[in-house]
């Protein structure tokens, strides 16, 4: 998820990328999340409301603009 | 993978390629611009050029945050990153712009204490690290980025961390859109919008372009699949003489955007009265700086910056490549003089620029059947 210039940058590119989140700390206002490699990294949920572990949220440079899908 | 995989369906992709063929009108040319570098990245990448008739030509837009980005602000960040004391953090891509006198890594070669980041959060972890030092955050990205630059300076503030402030080159999608409907050497038939910056401000900016100009806009994912169905919504609108914003993206963009992400913006930013694009000139209230509250955490202000305006190279054709005016390969210096390893223009730094997408993929000409 860091920039790769053999692929693409991410933040740079607009790329938003979709993880799944792991656990929540709501004080915080973040999130552990892993993507479909299992790579972790901490999310700012700040504009997404209240997250449960098992939702897939659309990221883009550490934060978490959209919930995508709900945890089954 | 959800939301991948069954978009990547190469038979899929040719059913829509065939839908698309059966829209268009024999004798016309049609020009759509993806707005979005990801979209460039995506179109060459998986090959969605090579499945649409050849009178129907995808042009490529100003959308990529890195290569819009005027070489005086490049400088402006190098002056700053050579400050004693100063921890430069900026977006790997960034690193590799020409400024007037070289990039942001040539200065890191030099001395400057130049760091990669992924995401504004992970400066402001540097700033509370190094307490001693001041760390100096290089915002740039659209509506997509700016969010996450808002809440990390939120972050800061309510932290109370004095050693870390901003130099924001954020910049907004409408204006240069407007600018380039306004431009007289480009007509363009229809718009695929982009779909991250969407999924903050949501649609309805872009309903300007229909009301004002008459042409379809298909806010579009960035999936080969998404791409090809974007176009044939486009093509239909044209083809039943429509025009209207169109949600293609549905799956991950709400037509209003992200109200909580709009608040954070209009409480950290405002619009700068005018901002220079590459290639585009100055456009007005085209770009955010940060406002009154945030002033203490403003780059600008905190450091002196040159602030000159410097004048891309003669040889560089970006700006015609950001207009959708010349392909890439219509370039004098395009893979010879201009890699993506010695870059001249900023299209070549970033994958998403036109002009690396084109490199990589192998695409030094067009040449194909006309229906």
């Amino acid at each position: 998820m860091s920039c790769d210039h053999d692929a693409v940058c991410i933040t740079c590119g607009d790329t938003a990328v979709e993880l799944r989140v792991d656990w929540v700390d709501a004080a915080a206002g973040l999130a552990r999340c892993v993507d479909e490699a299992g790579r972790a990294e901490t999310v700012e949920t700040a504009l997404v409301g209240t997250l449960n572990p098992g939702d897939t949220v659309l990221v883009h440079a550490g934060t978490a603009l959209q919930v995508v899908g709900a945890a089954a | 993978m959800r939301f991948v995989d069954e978009f990547r369906d190469a038979e899929l992709g040719r059913a829509v390629a065939a839908e698309i063929l059966g829209e268009v009108e024999a004798g016309r040319h049609y020009k759509i611009m993806e707005v979005c570098g990801g979209h460039t990245h995506s179109i060459y990448k998986y090959g969605v050029d090579d499945l649409l008739p050849a009178n129907v030509e995808l042009v490529h837009g100003p959308g990529c945050p890195v290569c819009v980005i005027p070489m005086g602000r490049v400088d402006d960040g190098i002056a700053v990153a050579h400050h004693d004391g100063v921890i430069f953090a900026c977006f790997g891509d960034m690193l590799r712009v020409p400024g007037s006198e070289g990039t942001l890594l040539d200065a890191k070669a030099e001395g400057a204490d130049v760091r990669m980041v992924y995401s504004p959060l992970d400066a402001l972890r540097i700033a509370r690290q190094n307490p001693d030092r001041e760390v100096v955050f290089f915002a740039i990205g659209f509506e997509t980025t700016a969010p996450s630059t808002a809440l990390t300076l939120k972050r800061a503030r309510a932290e109370g961390l004095r050693n870390f402030s901003c130099l924001c080159n954020h910049v907004t999608i409408v204006p240069p859109l407007r600018a380039l409907l306004e431009s007289p050497d480009l007509r363009l038939d229809g718009f695929i919008g982009p779909g991250h910056v969407c999924t903050v401000v949501g649609a309805r900016p872009f309903e300007f372009i229909p009301a004002d100009y008459r042409k379809p806009v298909v806010i579009s994912g960035f999936e080969p699949l998404d791409l090809l169905q974007s176009v044939h919504m486009i093509m239909r609108q044209l083809g039943l003489g429509r025009s209207d914003v169109e949600l293609q993206y549905s799956r991950v963009v709400p037509y209003e955007g992200n109200l909580r992400a709009l608040e954070v913006l209009a409480e950290v930013f405002e619009l700068r009265p005018h901002f220079e694009w590459r290639g585009l000139g100055f456009i007005s209230q085209s770009a955010l700086r940060l406002n009154a509250a945030y002033a203490d955490f403003d780059a600008e202000l905190r450091y002196e910056v040159p602030g000159v305006r410097v004048a891309d190279p003669k040889a560089c054709q970006c700006g015609e490549v950001l207009k959708g005016v010349i392909k890439p390969w219509e370039c004098k210096v395009f893979g010879t003089a201009c890699t993506p390893e010695h870059a001249i223009g900023t299209c070549m730094v970033s994958p998403e620029g036109a002009c690396a997408a084109y490199y990589n993929y192998g695409r030094f000409a067009r040449d194909k059947e006309v229906v």
